[in-house]
């Protein structure tokens, strides 16, 4: 009896955390709304833009998936031109295809911020090339009025020294957000509270990852 | 006689003093048994040699126990001490076995993974050769085991390891290393017929899930982790998440290198339909840069060059005065291994697999790691298997 009892605390726990904790945060923090489809990417291709993908599926949000997308692929739409995963290179397609049929343009996108040399040197990248393929993705972004969802959400981990992989990723895609979340961990020192002052996005700062989940239900409501 | 005959005759009388001392202890670890009282849980009890005859009365031979839930479901494999000098492991396997209730699907323990290398040790690191976990009833003593197989096992070694079928050219000491010999071939070296088995059974058992328990240095990267491949990634992110989450520890997700062979993680995936996940927990025994390899370094994980070395921030894990101890381990293994049941179950709801009694991590942190033994003395002869 005592375990189903702690089973059922367990449970209402897992709901409050999942469902009640990041619509509490939301009050706080009003989070803007984004369209869909929606594209999922990295931002220095460490493993945490596994992390997003996983909440998008918790959220409920169809998307597509693509680590090292280029413009091309980008204006190719929903689909993404019908590449598929080969060596070094990962694409899945989620989408609603039916609501959003082989080529619509991508409305938002959102990056998994984090760099991993270990990722980078399984996509054939190095440091430079990745800031320039993401500067490029960004410029078309902007120029196509794609929303831009950045997440840092690998805490100190994801965090170094000033010029360091990791700050310069930030620095790649952050300012350049029309939305940014973060963990707790990753803004110890204010650096993502500095930026968004700075540039006015809308942030929302989340103890814990998952509870992205809530947010981007919101997001995508 | 000589001055010179009398000081090598004494130099003799302590040398063979020294090997007959050393001798009969290295003798009696290697011939100490754990008894293990089988759990409420426990529907049966096989030799892992039932899945490949060539491992039959070779002493990497070892026991994998059963779970078979009242209700018909998945099927899950964990499998502990596949480096025995990674206690946390053999630990966290005695708990489920002794306690868990399946009640949907199939657990299957191997707690001894590499039986000879679990009776080997490390002298030249001087590794103690046993350590005990206090508990209501007493102590109850485990052998402290090596990495690698025994060579009085397996011998010789080449100079360099071929993996199997990769050919991918591995450290001569690897051959005897059950985490580098998967998917292992069924008249190989002795250690490629234990994991050869391992696959044998996973793929005549149809099993969903296999978890490796390990333990890793705290400056290595790859540790207080989770390590899967593609296939296994989102049930691992989910527990990397919920386990922070809910119960307040970390345990990220790494992926499983695609050109490093002979892994659990990496073979498992590759060589079955089963999803591998290589759970590890930090362990400060294992780093270089320590004091002696003591008994108390090993169950508490205090350390004052690790405390130092974390204060220039060179550890990759959080560490400070209190270590890392055993019961930190335990628990997350344990709630780690839970949560990817629970996650796996979610998404594949007809090979779900339900498991109750065990305890997760702030259960075991609190109550202790022996808290959940049973005393052998107690238990009925029949339910009392040794390894």
């Amino acid at each position: 009896m005592k375990h189903y009892i702690k089973w059922l605390v367990t449970c209402v726990c897992l709901w409050g955390v999942v469902f009640v904790f990041p619509s509490a945060g939301l009050a706080q923090n009003q989070v803007p709304k984004a369209q869909l489809p929606v594209l999922t990417t990295s931002a220095g291709q460490s493993p945490d833009v596994n992390t997003v993908n996983v909440i998008m599926e918790e959220a409920g949000v169809k998307y597509d998936y693509c680590d090292v997308p280029t413009v091309a692929m980008l204006k190719a739409g929903v689909g993404l031109g019908g590449k598929t995963s080969g060596e070094g290179f990962h694409v899945e397609i989620h989408s609603d295809l039916v609501k959003y049929p082989k080529g619509t343009p991508y409305k938002s996108i959102i990056f998994a911020i984090g760099a991993s040399l270990k990722g980078m040197g399984a996509s054939g990248l190095t440091i430079e090339d990745e800031l320039k393929r993401l500067k490029e993705v960004i410029d078309y972004c902007k120029a196509n009025k794609i929303f831009i969802i950045a997440a840092h959400l690998g805490g100190v981990s994801k965090r170094g020294a000033p010029g360091g992989d990791n700050e310069r990723m930030i620095d790649g895609v952050a300012p350049f957000s029309d939305y940014l979340v973060a963990v707790e961990d990753s803004n110890k020192d204010g650096r993502f509270t500095k930026i968004v002052a700075e540039k006015k996005i809308p942030y929302t700062e989340i103890k814990y990852a998952l509870s992205l989940v809530g947010i981007l239900e919101k997001v995508f409501e | 006689m000589s001055r010179e005959w009398i000081l090598k005759s004494i130099y003799i009388v302590i040398i063979m003093f020294v090997i007959i001392v050393s001798g009969i202890q290295f003798y009696n670890h290697r011939h100490y048994d754990v008894p293990i009282p089988a759990g409420p849980g426990v529907t049966g009890v096989v030799k892992l040699s039932d899945y490949n005859k060539n491992l039959k009365g070779t002493i990497a031979d070892t026991n994998v126990f059963f779970m078979e839930g009242k209700e018909a479901g998945g099927k899950v494999l964990i499998f502990a001490n596949t480096h025995s000098n990674e206690p946390a492991a053999i630990l966290t396997a005695l708990i489920f076995i002794e306690n868990a209730v399946v009640n949907k699907g199939t657990l299957i323990i191997i707690p001894q993974f590499n039986n000879s290398g679990g009776r080997n040790t490390k002298p030249g690191d001087g590794y103690p050769l046993y350590f005990e976990i206090p508990t209501e009833w007493g102590a109850k003593k485990f052998r402290m085991g090596n990495r690698n197989a025994s060579p009085l096992d397996q011998w010789p070694d080449p100079d360099v390891y071929v993996h199997y079928p990769d050919r991918q050219l591995l450290s001569y000491l690897d051959v005897r290393n059950t985490n580098r010999t998967w998917p292992g071939r069924a008249k190989g070296p002795l250690m490629e017929r234990v994991t050869y088995a391992a696959m044998e059974l996973m793929k005549r058992e149809k099993v969903d899930i296999a978890v490796d328990i390990h333990g890793a240095e705290t400056m290595f990267p790859v540790t207080n982790c989770i390590v899967v491949p593609e296939k296994a990634m989102r049930i691992a992110t989910m527990t990397s998440l919920m386990v922070k989450a809910m119960e307040g520890f970390e345990n990220h997700v790494e992926p499983s290198p695609k050109g490093f062979r002979g892994l659990s993680h990496r073979e498992i995936g590759d060589f079955s339909d089963t999803m591998p996940f290589l759970l590890e927990a930090p362990l400060p025994f294992l780093d270089q840069p320590t004091g002696p390899k003591t008994v108390d370094l090993l169950l508490k994980g205090k350390d004052p060059f690790l405390l130092s070395l974390s204060k220039q921030k060179k550890l990759f894990v959080p560490y400070d005065e209190s270590g890392w101890p055993m019961e930190k381990r335990v628990g997350q293994h344990c709630s780690v291994i839970l949560e990817i049941l629970r996650q796996f179950s979610r998404r594949a709801s007809d090979r779900a697999v339900a498991v109750g009694n065990v305890p997760r991590y702030a259960e075991v942190v609190k109550n202790g790691v022996g808290f959940y033994y049973h005393d052998p003395e107690k238990a009925k002869k029949e339910n009392i298997y040794y390894n």
